[in-house]
């Protein structure tokens, strides 16, 4: 059992080591490992949900000092909460992989691809397993390096080489914050490992409840950073600058919904009624994030955005049910989301690749007929996303609406409002992009794709339905609570948003060859992202550009101008001024000679 | 035994000056010194690999060598691994060999000799040694502005021993100690008011050698401007001398340093921030890694400022081995950069980041060995430096209690935000360098990959991260050995 | 009978014209005679205050007297010397004007 974990584990790390010494100049081969490795860990995964045990491994990765310390442990923990989502990454990995080997088929760097996805789902199940906040912490960073590498795959685009770089370091802000939390929860709780926080919350030594809302509020950063919530958010959509099926994986179902994991964890091991206020900080951060980013997604004109957008949307939800203290529904929405996430990028990465890479969906239109299994797979996608009757995201949705509702109106509203954009949005992308006419010689040319492609969409829309039925959702979702349905205000709410977002996307998109709302002010501030990446360049700009130039002028001119400086000009001087004494002059020293001599005898005879 | 490690390099540096082969020798002393230092990790003792020898009676000075404890093997597996890749990296100009191997061979004997030494008064001396061929080397057959770079090292340098002498004096006479032994030394007690000077003496002159601020002016354009394995020696080696020296020389002076506390917290803080926010504004690669080595000593003063307020090294078990550990990953890191950026410079003609853009698609291989450097000096997880920041953090938080933060654990927070604005500096020198369109410079036309002489010091380096960084125990575990070993300064006792 | 303060007038008047004349002249020569005028003046001062100085037993004092004796010898030994360094300049320079001689300025 243990061996298999860390065979989980081991195999991409592996995999990917052996691709970037020994394969990368076979670019078959080396498809070939990363692919078999990663059907390998997803049947690994699936013996170990059939086991269903919950154990724990663990090897000593830095020792014990003192009393205090106990040390750094890399262990595994095995519990639902971990095979579940060990589920999900290696099942959409995998798909991920199969859909990339048409994808990518004619790239030439195909290895450098496939040694990154490797390398990601080495960080991705360390994060799943990890035993503990700093193991959790290590894969955390290393995941922001793989998505780094696979969104600046094409680093000679500029584009794709800044968004790189905008992910990495907004994550590192993210950390920052992750890490202070950590180093505080070790102060107040003495552990870092879940298993022992968990004891010590079940019997916790007085401690100062403040800090340790503080140091929530920390860890959550990290979340903000990796799950892309406000103010972290900007990296997302613009991390669609990477390979779509890595934006399906990394930026879609696995990597960004981390933060929730986390999260999860964090709370199913800590009792935190004690500390409301960082719950609720949460819980309204997530909502606000979920209200601005769907906003946000109403006005895209790129697919693979308004899908990010959406995607910021969904993991709002997410982390506003973990605030709201039910992590179960989050879970279980990240659960469900995963799969269907997935479908719609995997979707849009086929429409793409027919289309000869065109991704503004204004210039496709009437792929239905042209592209009918990637169609009806896309529609199936959508419709999961919004949250329609029978399908997984509306069990998953319905039980965030119904947390929403038992603890904060507000919040319920919100994610009412929220929904009804969701179905908005959706629908103008469905409308505009699958029906409708040809609008341009790609989409014209387009053609269904081939088999490879389909397996994993026809796989996924398949999970995109059934994920969320109890049979299935109490079998693999990391964490489940089953709740009895009923056709309570949660279900009117998303019976009108789907009503009221469709009708309206419905009216202004059918058949629409512009978009006619683009022309309104408000419009306008949707499109450009409520102007926070404006804000967030001159952040930097002033707060960091600028501070840099001038510090680093005051260091060249006081220290090494005026003090450093100051001490070599002074040193010159005195040189310089003693040098005028040496004229060469014989009769200046004589003279100087003679009244020296004088000088002397006076003192010597006349001062008493 | 020991007294080997020094003498190998001694006796090539010699042999070259007397006329023998001059790389071949250098190679040669390196890497067989580079085996040796290696195989010692495995089977070093305190008490059976010292010697010392009396080689002059009033004052009573001592040839000594010898292992104290985990960390000067530490320290001396690093000083054989930089060493034997300097002598692989750089371009030896026609007809100076022998001052360029000669100076290498002596700048690592002088390291190893300063790390070995258990007398004083040779650990001091050592690490002169080492100084004379850094200021040639820059003064001669260094780059751009060499003449002032060099000058400007040989002045702090030179003052910054000065101080330092003067300081080890009054220990050694403040303790009544008839000689210059470390463990003499150390079984002596001095009163409260000498220790308080002689704490300040060695915090500034340990700090100018370690470019703590404000004494920092020197660091990058003497890096800039020396040739790579001159920068690699010294900002590999001969900077950890000051850091290994205060680490070595604190239980004498343990309660005079509590008075410089506050003081040292502040200039660290400076050296972190301020210097990184330096190091953002520079717009040449070797300008930034010489700022970016400047602000990462900041965190090991951190852990030194988290030993000084635990007030024994028992108080904070953790502060020693993370110093420790990233001065290790440090010292590998910087050097690896170094000699890329050597490579750079060679292959392109030119270190500005505006003139250079799109190499990993002509070089992936330096692309990747940069990138993995590169990610090690801002802590990425996997690699060395990270093992060593994360428990500099944690000795930060060890007397953490889970109330109002004290003033460690402010400082740690804000260094925190360091890691943040290397990676700013790092990324966004990587991206104008090996991202983008390929340019002039950096065209098919003009640039060839790294060759294999060339991946040799990589390889060595990019090893010694990844085994660190990986499991860090293989190193941690030699620091925590010698309570079993008896180590030098407890037998004495 | 001249007395002792007769003897420092005159020695000190010399001395003062040669340091003048060190002081003002410019052609090396002319210094030189000069210093030698003062090294007179300071053999002057040796000798009369050993005429002076009569010890218990009714003879001068003659420490001063052999003092001159090595004065002399030595400014013989550096007047050859002097004048052949002067010669060595000349043939160098053409010129023994100190005026001209300012190579050493700082």
């Amino acid at each position: 059992m243990h061996t298999i974990a860390w065979l989980i584990l081991g195999l991409p790390l592996l995999s990917a080591t052996c691709i970037h010494l020994g394969f990368k100049r076979n670019q078959g081969l080396s498809t070939l490992i990363a692919t078999s490795s990663a059907l390998i860990t997803l049947i690994l995964s699936l013996v170990i949900l059939g086991n269903g045990k919950d154990t724990s491994t663990a090897f000593s990765w830095v020792g014990a000092m003192g009393e205090h310390f106990k040390g750094i442990e890399i262990g595994l923990r095995i519990d639902q909460l971990s095979r579940g989502m060990l589920i999900v990454v290696t099942g959409v990995g995998f798909l991920v992989h199969l859909f990339s080997l048409t994808y990518m088929k004619d790239d030439r760097a195909k290895a450098r691809y496939f040694c990154g996805l490797s390398l990601f789902m080495f960080s991705m199940t360390g994060i799943v397993l990890a035993s503990n906040f700093i193991m959790m912490f290590i894969f955390w960073e290393l995941v922001g390096l793989s998505s780094y590498l696979l969104i600046g795959h094409w680093y000679q685009k500029p584009s794709a080489a800044d968004a790189s770089k905008k992910a990495f370091l907004t994550n590192r802000i993210g950390d920052f914050g992750f890490m202070i939390g950590i180093l505080m929860l070790w102060g107040i709780t003495g552990t870092v490992t879940f298993s022992e926080l968990e004891l010590w919350s079940a019997t916790p030594a007085p401690f100062n409840s403040t800090y340790l809302g503080i140091a929530l509020l920390c860890i959550f950063a990290g979340a903000v950073g990796k799950s892309a919530q406000a103010p972290l958010h900007v990296w997302l959509p613009d991390a669609m600058e990477g390979p779509t099926p890595v934006s399906a994986l990394i930026h879609a179902a696995t990597m960004v919904a981390a933060g929730v994991y986390m999260l999860a964890r964090f709370f199913t091991s800590v009792d935190l009624e004690i500390i409301a206020f960082a719950p609720q900080t949460i819980a309204w951060i997530g909502g606000i994030t979920s209200l601005l980013a769907a906003l946000m997604a109403t006005q895209q004109d790129d697919i693979k955005k308004i899908l990010a957008y959406s995607t910021l949307s969904q993991l709002g939800y997410m982390v506003m049910a973990v605030g709201l203290l039910n992590a179960q529904a989050g879970v279980f929405h990240l659960f469900t989301h995963a799969w269907f996430k997935a479908l719609l990028f995997l979707g849009s990465g086929a429409v793409i690749y027919a289309c000869h890479h065109e991704q503004n969906i204004w210039k496709m239109g009437g792929l239905r007929k042209k592209m009918p299994l990637t169609f009806l797979t896309f529609t199936i996608g959508t419709l999961a996303l919004m949250g329609f009757p029978l399908t997984a995201g509306f069990f998953s949705k319905e039980q965030i609406l119904e947390a929403a509702l038992h603890q904060s109106t507000p919040l319920f509203v919100m994610a009412a409002i929220v929904a009804t954009l969701t179905t908005f949005y959706m629908g103008r992308l469905l409308l505009v992009a699958f029906l409708g006419e040809n609008r341009s010689k790609n989409s014209h040319h387009a053609k269904e794709v081939g088999a490879l492609m389909l397996i994993p969409l026809v796989t996924l829309s398949v999970l995109a339905v059934i994920s969320g039925y109890p049979f299935v959702a109490s079998a693999l979702s990391p964490l489940y609570d089953h709740v009895d349905f009923h056709f309570g205000p949660a279900f009117w709410a998303s019976l009108t948003a789907l009503v009221v977002g469709g009708g309206f996307a419905f009216t202004f998109y059918r058949n629409a060859e512009t978009d006619p709302l683009s022309d309104k002010k408000i419009a306008l501030v949707f499109r450009n992202k409520f102007y926070v990446d404006e804000l967030y360049a001159q952040i930097v700009r002033f707060g960091q550009d600028c501070v840099a130039a001038i510090v680093h002028f005051i260091d060249e001119l006081i220290i090494g101008g005026l003090i450093v400086g100051g001490c070599s000009r002074a040193a010159e001087g005195f040189g310089k001024l003693f040098g005028r004494l040496q004229s060469g002059n014989l009769h200046g020293y004589a003279t100087l000679f003679g009244l020296g001599v004088i000088l002397l005898i006076y003192i010597t005879v006349f001062v008493p | 035994m020991s007294l080997l490690f020094v003498l190998i390099p001694l006796l090539g540096a010699l042999a070259i000056f007397l006329g023998s082969k001059a790389k071949s020798t250098a190679i040669a002393t390196s890497t067989i010194n580079c085996i040796l230092g290696l195989g010692s990790v495995f089977c070093w003792r305190a008490d059976v690999w010292s010697m010392k020898v009396e080689i002059l009676s009033s004052p009573s000075l001592h040839l000594a060598f010898g292992f104290h404890d985990g960390m000067s093997v530490i320290m001396l597996v690093m000083s054989v691994l930089v060493l034997v890749s300097a002598t692989f990296s750089g371009k030896c100009p026609e007809g100076r060999e022998m001052l360029w191997y000669g100076s290498i061979l002596l700048m690592g004997a002088g390291g190893i000799g300063a790390f070995l030494s258990t007398d004083l008064f040779f650990f001091y001396a050592f690490h002169e040694l080492a100084l004379i061929p850094t200021f040639i080397m820059i003064g001669v057959l260094g780059t751009g502005d060499r003449k002032e770079a060099a000058w400007k090292i040989t002045i702090y340098l030179a003052l910054g021993s000065i101080i330092l002498l003067a300081g080890l004096i009054w220990l050694v006479s403040a303790s009544g100690s008839e000689n210059w032994l470390y463990s003499s030394l150390l079984a002596s007690s001095i009163d409260e008011d000498s220790q308080k000077g002689i704490a300040a003496l060695l915090l500034i002159g340990f700090g100018v050698l370690v470019s703590l601020f404000p004494f920092h002016s020197w660091a990058a354009p003497a890096y800039a401007s020396a040739p790579a394995p001159i920068s690699m020696l010294h900002a590999g080696i001969l900077k950890k001398f000051g850091l290994y020296g205060l680490i070595r020389l604190y239980p004498m002076v343990s309660s005079g340093m509590q008075c410089w506390l506050h003081w040292l917290i502040v200039l660290l803080l400076f050296n972190i921030i301020w210097v990184g926010f330096v190091t953002i504004n520079q717009k040449r690669l070797d300008h930034m890694l010489g700022n970016s080595s400047v602000m990462h000593m900041g965190y090991i003063f951190l852990a030194f400022a988290a030993l000084i307020e635990a007030g024994s090294l028992e108080g904070n078990p953790l502060a020693k081995p993370a110093a420790v550990t990233l001065m290790f990953a440090h010292g590998i890191s910087i050097a690896l950069l170094f000699s890329l950026t050597d490579v750079i410079r060679r292959k392109t003609g030119t270190v500005e980041f505006v003139e250079l853009g799109g190499l990993a698609k002509t070089a992936p291989r330096l692309a990747f060995l940069f990138g993995l450097a590169g990610m090690a000096s801002i802590g990425l997880p996997g690699l060395a430096n990270f093992s060593g920041e994360v428990l500099v953090f944690l000795s930060g938080f060890h007397s953490y209690q889970g109330q109002e933060l004290g003033t460690l654990q402010i400082a740690t927070i804000i260094a925190l935000w360091g890691v943040v604005i290397s990676a700013v500096y790092m990324l966004r020198a990587y991206r104008s360098t090996f991202h983008g369109e390929t340019v002039k410079a950096t065209s098919e036309q003009t640039v060839h990959d790294l060759g294999p002489f060339c991946q040799i010091p990589a390889a060595i380096l990019c090893l010694a991260l990844l085994v660190v960084g990986l499991y860090p125990k293989s190193l941690l575990g030699h620091l925590a050995e010698p309570e079993s070993k008896t180590p030098l300064g407890q037998t004495a006792k | 009978m001249a007395s002792l303060n007769d003897y420092l007038l005159v020695s000190g008047l010399l001395f003062a014209i040669g340091l003048a004349g060190v002081i003002i002249r410019s052609n090396i020569i002319v210094i030189f005679m000069c210093l030698e005028l003062m090294l007179a003046a300071a053999s002057l001062t040796l000798v009369a205050f050993s005429r002076f100085n009569v010890s218990s037993n009714g003879l001068p004092d003659y420490d001063g007297q052999v003092f001159v004796f090595f004065i002399i010898t030595v400014a013989a030994a550096e007047v050859a010397v002097g004048l052949a360094i002067i010669v060595a300049l000349y043939r160098a320079r053409q010129t023994i004007n100190v005026e001209d001689l300012t190579s050493m300025r700082g």
